[in-house]
């Protein structure tokens, strides 16, 4: 170790540990035999010669006096600390350099020049050695006495990062989560899991968002698929506005949460938002930025044949009155340019050749219609649907302005900011206007008050459509849509004399004009949301304080469906409105007692008590169709208006404790317990002597850290040594009520209303879920903190999961029942590593590495359950086994031949005709976790530039693509160019395709196949024409350049004539590049369904973008 | 209190559905046990009957056409999941003596596991829908026994059904309770005449047609148990909404085409559609399809697909209109097919008094020209291949019953399994060794759910294929 560094360890030490914490790190190979005093004076250790004296003011990066720094001539002892005004004085020699330290700061080193003043703004230091974080029920706690392991990330590193959705910004940065998006486009929903999937239950593996201390709702509610309408309005979190967030604190156990509650077991991301508590005066701050988007990753289309089949096409009608105008699959004929009749070809009376309703008979394409269009004049057929020209370039704005201040009395921050994004598909778009005010008020000298309050209000004029069906453009454009389709001339999409009728298209049979979809059929929104809290706390004495908070979070959500006339799927269009309200409050008390009895015990007790109110109620109503085109309103309605209406509460109550011990300041003992009182564990009246459910439960949690390197002598290079263990036990109960059977409404026959029984069986004796997770981890720091490790194995063992929708038989007339079983084990390790390979004065490099590798067993469930489908789509379940993974997902595959002595053993087996032949059972396919994850990131800072860069990379894990189904199947992909090589004559080479595999003769043994299909048949079979998912999984291992960052932060030097602070600008990249083995999608997918996000099944989404944004913050 | 932690009360209260409706009357369940049950046969009726019957050929998505089935779980699920609501609605009769919801409840019991049974054979009959007492996992019965309920079911409501309460929400005969007795008594001849070779039912049968006052059965076709479906969505005819191209990959089968031509019968007009290219060179021509051909072969045949007929428009754009509410119903049982069935058991000597055969045949005929709004020709009942023969007259009837039943769900493949008229030939591409399937496999999802006894179901009944016969076609 370099005298410099030991020198520079010792002085931070000394200055920064000394003045705050009465943490002594016993670094007793070093000379530093002297413990400082808290008199603000260092005592020399040997004396240097003084020759002149300096002085100066020390401050923070915005401007804020900083007392306590210590001030160190280099290579000596003397020096001194700052005062409380952030001034020092110090006698030191002619020449030299002086020494700057404080924690929490980057140390500076100044060379004496001939100035007798040194005024220094000091830089924060995210790698300094005892941070302090905020873990549960918002407590400030040093890590060095945390039992568990917890993971920050700094705001500065998410406002920069410019995601529509923050949560999609902490993936690749915290080991162990795995963020995945919803493939919905512009401010979609995002899944997180912590550790793994541990609820066989698929949406309760998320974890618990807390702003401030007060839980929000994340819920996912209201995408309702019925009528092929599958929407994502983003979940809760996705609101969260990065200018205002000071910090998030990842708590990744169970053992880290359990003051928080149930919904604590997956863990809990800890949100503080940013306050005035640091500003001196009046400041306003500014971030401002630009991100333009595009696509990142996009089928590749063969661009050589045409609609139509057979090598055949020509347009009379669109729906099968042409030459195989109605089939609307790619196998039609070569596009060089051959005169082909086409949709927008001109005809002999004026029109196109799609405008196929100009009689106003109330037919489509009658004879009437076409003597008016009359014949139509091929053109040149040729590539078309141009995906590259479809999708625009994205753009987002975002602003904000925040005005900070602060005095002895209290402090405030009050931050506004827009947002604007206009999405890569045309005329879609999201504002939304976000209004943050933060402050805290001493009341008395023992009595103040805080309060957050958010106001956000997202609309939206038009969301995408999703997943496969008519109603996404996805389907039509990545799927469907004949290769020569030439887009531009799609975008006057009214057949004349027709407008708000009758749209125009290239193909009648199947699908809607792709403008029409976006510009007539769409779904807005108008979002309310207000969230916040007020706390108040009383400090009785030096040791004894009593915090009252209430919190809520409302949401306030109307959202409106229009369908034009003549879309595929309403000919008479349609009108539907969902008003969607939740909210979820807390009331809390928490009184807190801190006492240090010696100096050898400190103690510290919380106790508290929370009521939860959530609340839910959502109306729908729809005007199945519509009387005259081109109004939407339910007054319009053609037919009796459907409606739905969902009422949901739920309380529940709690009362719970911790204890928090110290022995010597390197022991440290925490125990919670807590016990909850749940509504949705209450039986109703009418059913309460059917079973003997239990309301109340009760769960604790210990855990333990033990410093190390403070209890016994450590060579000098090693500065933080630690080891950390804690078991917890994490209740949880289920929605509210579980126990109601009776009758739905469904929509009514004439005068009739209709009712019918529920197919859903209730169970009166239900129990409440447990987790208890074990982990233990340890967490080291070398050479002042230039190599850093932290390593986790954790353990969590879920039982007496309430599984709401267990399928049994049908015969026995119910379709599910609510079953209270199953244990689930999850382990796994997390590993996190930073390093500064190079730290000099103008240029450092730092380099942060996350690992995390999970895996979720099935152990059991109880009596005849066996398997459980937890999810599906496409074909493809993910179901839970005894003994399996959770994750694993299954269909049909192919079947193969499984004698082990046939020389083909292994291979697929063909049927007489050529095709694949598929398993009448269902197979494993893989799962679609990871094996493990990583995080890497390199940070290079020169003088005030900076850059940084963050790889993601994924190992293991399939990925199931219904965009290569399609795509085969439809002759859209390049792929499909195999068997055609020169068209579609099997006589010429090159045409046609022999599947791999062999065939079963009737001795019982096999020859391989040599039946030649055409191109067609060939892609179709290869996921037998839609009934062999098999042949669609993918390896979904992959890289992402998920992050790049370039910030110059401007010399203030520069600034102090223009009265500007802190004025820096950025170039931030988000997910540049990708590289797997997947093709055509980005394997970073999953597919959404009913409100559940579905990993591991791709459903032809929206494409994920690229972005590349510029970003400007200064102060005032 | 704000932090009492179990305000038990409260919690009660909180943790009581305000969203659902504990309690319903019988006229509330009638019409949804009526909808859900009519639309699924209807469905049935478009993507397996009509095909695997040879009324219909895909030239698109040929799958089912080559017998590849799949998963064939819609039928089952359908069935089972209504008859939840069935058992509520006897229950609930029972509990108010209302004998007539009692006895329409009973009557779509039986039809309802008639057609489990036949699509299926053994299937759940004595220990299903019992999952509120805890039998998630109900034993198979041989399909002898559940013919046994069958029947008995039928009979008990043909006794029940008589003066009493008014039965509100029936969608099939608005409440009246004498079509209810004809139903009862008409479905019972359709299913002994379907067991008709395993069991000796020829007194039960004579019972019936030798007293109509106590066991009346349908007299015209005004006492068709045909739903009328409305103008309106969502109760239009099920395949109205269809997107035309999923329409038109379904068309005319060539064995009822070239049948139809054969004797000029003019109900060809409402079950198809004249080739778009005949009908743009002005002499509109029916030309059908041969079933199960592979993709390329289908979707070519005869130069492509403006060249073969589409099906009848009535069933699809056409069902909203008059004409099209009268012929695109749902459909239990008509007055056709009961014609039939008496004139089948009069050949075979099943029933012995008058009228004759050939009154019951020709009668047959006649009605299901009404079924289809058709007018007969005056000569049809003399042409050649309809005119009555003594030597012909199982094939005669057979073959009138098979055009009748068009697309009425899975009826005339049932029936064409224990008859074997018409003599059906499977498609050339097909992937079952030119076998007809006689049955659905049962669903993957029993193998999972109730493996114990699907187990034992095979091990009885034989592998669990689609060419597996069930007990009355063994």
């Amino acid at each position: 170790m370099s005298k410099n560094v030991r020198t520079i360890l010792l002085v931070m030490l000394a200055g920064g540990v000394g003045w705050f914490h009465p943490t002594v790190y016993a670094l007793n190979s070093m000379h530093l035999t002297n413990f400082p005093n808290n008199s603000g004076k260092l005592v020399p250790a040997s004396q240097a010669v003084a020759d002149r004296t300096i002085r100066g003011q020390v401050t923070d990066e915005t401007a804020t006096p900083l007392p306590g720094v210590s001030v160190l001539v280099k290579g000596t002892t003397t020096g001194t600390i700052t005062d409380a005004d952030g001034r020092f004085t110090l006698n030191v020699p002619d020449e030299g350099t002086i020494v700057f330290s404080y924690v929490g700061f980057v140390t500076q080193e100044i060379t004496l020049g001939t100035s007798n003043v040194i005024n220094l703004s000091m830089v924060p230091d995210v790698k300094s050695l005892s941070e302090v974080v905020v873990t549960a029920l918002g407590i400030q706690q040093e890590t060095k006495k945390l039992g568990y392991a917890v993971q920050e990330v700094k705001g500065a590193d998410l406002d920069k990062a410019r995601e529509t959705n923050f949560v999609n910004s902490l993936a690749g940065k915290v080991a162990g989560v795995q963020v995945m998006n919803s493939p919905s486009g512009i401010g979609g929903s995002a899944r997180v899991t912590i550790r793994g999937d541990k609820s066989l239950d698929i949406n309760k593996n998320q974890p618990l968002f807390v702003i401030d201390g007060v839980p929000i709702t994340n819920e996912l509610v209201g995408s309702n698929g019925r009528s092929y309408q599958e929407l994502d309005y983003g979940n809760g979190a996705s609101l969260i506005n990065p200018d205002d967030v000071e910090s998030i604190t990842v708590l990744k156990g169970a053992n880290a949460s359990a003051l928080y509650g149930s919904r604590a077991a997956n863990g809990v991301i800890v949100i503080t938002t940013k306050s005035g508590k640091n500003s001196k005066g009046i400041g306003v701050s500014v971030n401002a930025g630009v991100t333009l988007e595009n696509p990142l990753v996009l089928p590749k289309f063969q661009r050589v044949y045409g609609q139509g089949n057979s090598g055949e096409f020509a347009f009379v009608d669109g729906k099968g009155g042409g030459v195989r105008d109605g089939v609307d699959e790619s196998w039609g004929p070569a596009m060089d340019g051959r005169l082909i009749a086409q949709y927008d070809s001109p005809t002999s009376n004026g029109f196109r050749g799609g405008d196929i309703s100009l009689v106003d008979d109330g037919l489509l394409g009658s004879p009437a219609d076409m003597a008016a269009r009359g014949t139509i004049n091929p053109t040149p057929f040729l590539p078309g649907n141009d995906l590259k020209k479809f999708y625009n370039t994205g753009v987002t704005t975002n602003t904000n302005v925040s005005i900070t201040g602060a005095n002895e009395k209290g402090d405030f921050r009050l931050s506004y900011t827009i947002l604007d994004q206009k999405g890569i598909i045309p005329n879609t778009d999201i504002q939304r206007n976000t209004f943050a005010l933060n402050a805290g008020y001493n009341l008395t000298p023992k009595l103040s008050v805080r309060t957050t309050a958010n106001y956000v209000n997202t609309t939206s004029d038009n969301r995408p459509n999703l997943s496969y069906g008519t109603e996404s453009i996805i389907y039509l454009l990545h799927c469907w849509m004949g290769q020569q389709v030439n887009l531009e001339n799609m975008k006057d999409y009214w057949i004349p004399g027709m407008e708000n009728r009758q749209q125009f298209n290239y193909n009648y049979n199947y699908h809607d004009n792709p403008y029409f979809n976006l510009y007539e059929n769409t779904n807005d929104q108008n979002a309310h949301r207000l969230f916040g809290n007020i706390a108040l706390k009383y400090d009785f004495t030096s040791w004894l304080s009593l915090q009252l908070r209430a919190g809520t979070d409302q949401n306030n959500d109307l959202r409106k469906r229009k369908r034009a006339f003549s879309t595929m799927r309403f000919p008479f269009g349609s009108y539907r409105e969902e008003r969607v309200r939740n909210s979820e409050t807390n009331y809390d008390f928490l009184i807190s007692v801190n006492k240090d009895f010696s100096d050898n015990f400190s103690f510290g007790i919380n106790l508290g008590g929370n009521r939860q109110i959530s609340k839910m109620n959502n109306l729908e109503v729809t005007a199945p169709q519509l009387l005259i085109p081109g109004i939407y309103s339910f007054n319009n309605t053609r037919v009796p208006l459907v409606s739905s209406i969902y009422d949901g509460n739920k309380i529940i109550n709690s009362l719970y404790g911790s204890v928090q011990m110290g022995f010597r300041n390197f022991i440290f003992l925490d125990l919670t317990a807590r016990n909850d009182w749940s509504s949705a564990l209450t039986l109703p009246a009418a059913v309460s002597t059917l079973g003997d459910t239990d309301n109340s439960y009760f769960y604790p949690s210990a855990s333990l850290s033990v410093m190390l390197s403070d209890m016994v002598q450590m060579p000098s290079w090693v500065s933080f040594g630690k080891i950390r263990s804690s078991l917890a036990q994490v209740g949880n109960d289920t929605d509210p009520y579980r126990f109601t059977s009776g009758y739905g409404r469904s929509d009514p026959w004439g005068d009739f209303p209709i009712y019918s029984s529920l197919a859903s069986l209730v169970n009166y004796n239900l129990k409440p879920e447990i987790s208890t997770s074990f982990e233990i981890g340890t967490d080291w720091r070398f050479f002042g903190g230039r190599l850093n490790a932290d390593l986790t194995f954790y353990s969590i063992n879920t039982r007496n999961q309430i599984l709401p929708s267990v399928p049994i038989s049908i015969t026995s007339g119910y379709s599910t029942r609510v079953v209270n079983a199953g244990k689930v084990h999850n382990w796994g390790y997390e590993l996190m590593f930073t390093g500064i390979p190079v730290d000099k004065k103008d240029f450092q490099w730092e380099i942060g590495i996350n690992w995390s590798a999970n895996r979720s067993k099935v152990v059991e469930f109880d009596g005849d359950v066996q398997d459980y489908q937890m999810a599906g789509a496409h074909g493809v379940s993910i179901r839970a086994r005894v003994g399996e993974r959770m994750g694993d997902m299954y269909s049909i595959g192919f079947q193969r031949v499984d004698d082990p002595n046939s020389p083909y053993h292994g291979q697929r087996i063909v049927s007489n005709v050529g095709r694949y032949l598929p398993t009448t059972n269902l197979i494993k396919l893989g799962n679609y976790n990871p094996d493990w994850l990583a995080g890497i990131r390199n940070s290079f800072t020169y003088k005030n530039l900076t850059l940084s860069a963050l790889l993601d990379v994924r190992v293991g894990g399939k990925v199931f693509s219904e965009t290569w189904v399609v795509g085969l199947e439809a002759g859209q992909l390049e792929e499909t160019l195999e068997g055609r090589a020169t068209g579609y004559d099997l006589t010429q080479p090159g045409n046609g395709v022999v599947a791999e595999g062999v065939v079963l003769q009737p001795d019982g043994s096999y020859k391989p196949n040599e039946f030649k299909l055409t191109a067609r048949e060939y892609h179709q079979t290869r996921t037998g024409n839609r009934n062999i998912p098999e042949g669609a999984i993918f390896d979904a291992t992959y890289t992402k350049f998920r992050e790049l960052r370039i910030g110059y932060a401007i010399p203030s030097s520069w600034l102090s004539k223009l009265n500007v602070r802190g004025l820096s600008v950025s170039l931030v990249g988000r997910n540049l590049a990708v590289w797997s083995k997947v093709p055509h999608i980005d394997p970073e997918t999953s597919a959404m369904s009913g409100g559940t996000i579905i990993p591991g099944i791709e459903s032809v989404g929206m494409p994920t973008t690229r972005s590349w944004g510029i970003n400007l913050s200064f102060s005032l | 209190m704000l932090f009492a932690p179990s305000c038990t009360t409260d919690f009660v209260d909180k943790n009581t559905n305000p969203n659902a409706i504990n309690d319903v009357t019988p006229n509330l369940l009638l019409p949804g046990i009526m909808r859900t049950a009519i639309n699924e046969m209807v469905n049935q009726s478009w993507g397996i009957g009509n095909i695997v019957i040879q009324h219909t050929a895909k030239i698109q998505f040929v799958s089912e056409d080559r017998y590849t089935w799949g998963d064939r779980s819609g039928l089952w699920n359908n069935m089972y999941s209504n008859l939840r609501n069935v058992e509520l609605l006897l229950e609930m009769s029972e509990r108010n003596n209302a004998s007539n919801y009692k006895a329409v409840a009973l009557i779509f019991r039986a039809w309802m596991y008639s057609l489990i049974t036949d699509a299926y054979g053994d299937v759940p009959y004595s220990e299903a829908i019992k999952g509120v007492t805890g039998v998630f996992q109900p034993k198979y019965d041989t399909q002898e026994s559940i013919y046994e309920g069958i029947l008995a079911d039928l009979s008990t409501a043909n006794t029940l059904l008589g003066p009493g309460e008014t039965v509100v929400g029936d969608l099939i005969y608005g409440g009246d309770i004498n079509k209810w007795k004809k139903l009862a008594n008409s479905l019972r001849l359709r299913y002994l005449l379907r067991i008709s070779g395993k069991k000796d039912v020829k007194a039960a049968m004579q019972a019936i047609v030798d007293s109509p006052s106590n066991f009346p059965v349908f007299t015209s076709s005004a006492d068709n148990a045909t739903l009328r479906y409305l103008t309106s969505a969502p109760n239009q005819f099920p395949l109205h909404t269809t997107r035309q191209g999923s329409f038109d990959e379904f068309r005319l089968s060539k064995t009822l085409g070239d049948k139809m031509l054969e004797l000029n019968d003019p109900r060809i007009a409402t079950m198809a559609q004249p080739t778009d290219a005949s009908v743009a060179s002005g002499n509109p021509v029916y030309v059908g399809v041969p079933n199960g051909l592979n993709e390329v072969s289908a979707l070519e045949y005869n130069g492509g697909p403006n060249n073969v007929s589409r099906v009848g428009h009535l069933y699809y754009q056409g069902a909203i209109t008059e004409r099209g509410l009268k012929v695109a119903t749902g459909y239990i049982m008509g007055y056709p097919e009961l014609l039939f069935i008496l004139a089948e058991a009069r050949q075979k000597g099943l029933i012995t008094t008058a009228p004759t055969v050939q009154d019951y045949y020709e009668a047959g005929v006649r009605a299901a020209f009404e079924f289809f709004d058709v007018a007969m020709p005056a000569d049809y009942l003399n042409r050649d291949g309809v005119k009555f023969q003594e030597s012909e007259a199982l094939t005669l009837i057979g073959t009138q019953k098979w055009i009748s039943l068009f697309f009425t769900g899975l009826e005339a493949w049932f029936d064409w399994r224990r008859t074997g008229i018409p003599e059906l030939v499977a498609g050339r591409d097909n992937v079952n060794n030119g076998k007809i399937p006689v049955r659905f496999a049962y669903p993957q999802s029993e193998q999972t759910l109730n493996p114990q006894s699907w187990q034992e179901a095979v091990a009885r009944q034989g592998e669990d294929t689609y060419n597996t016969p069930v007990w009355w076609d063994k």
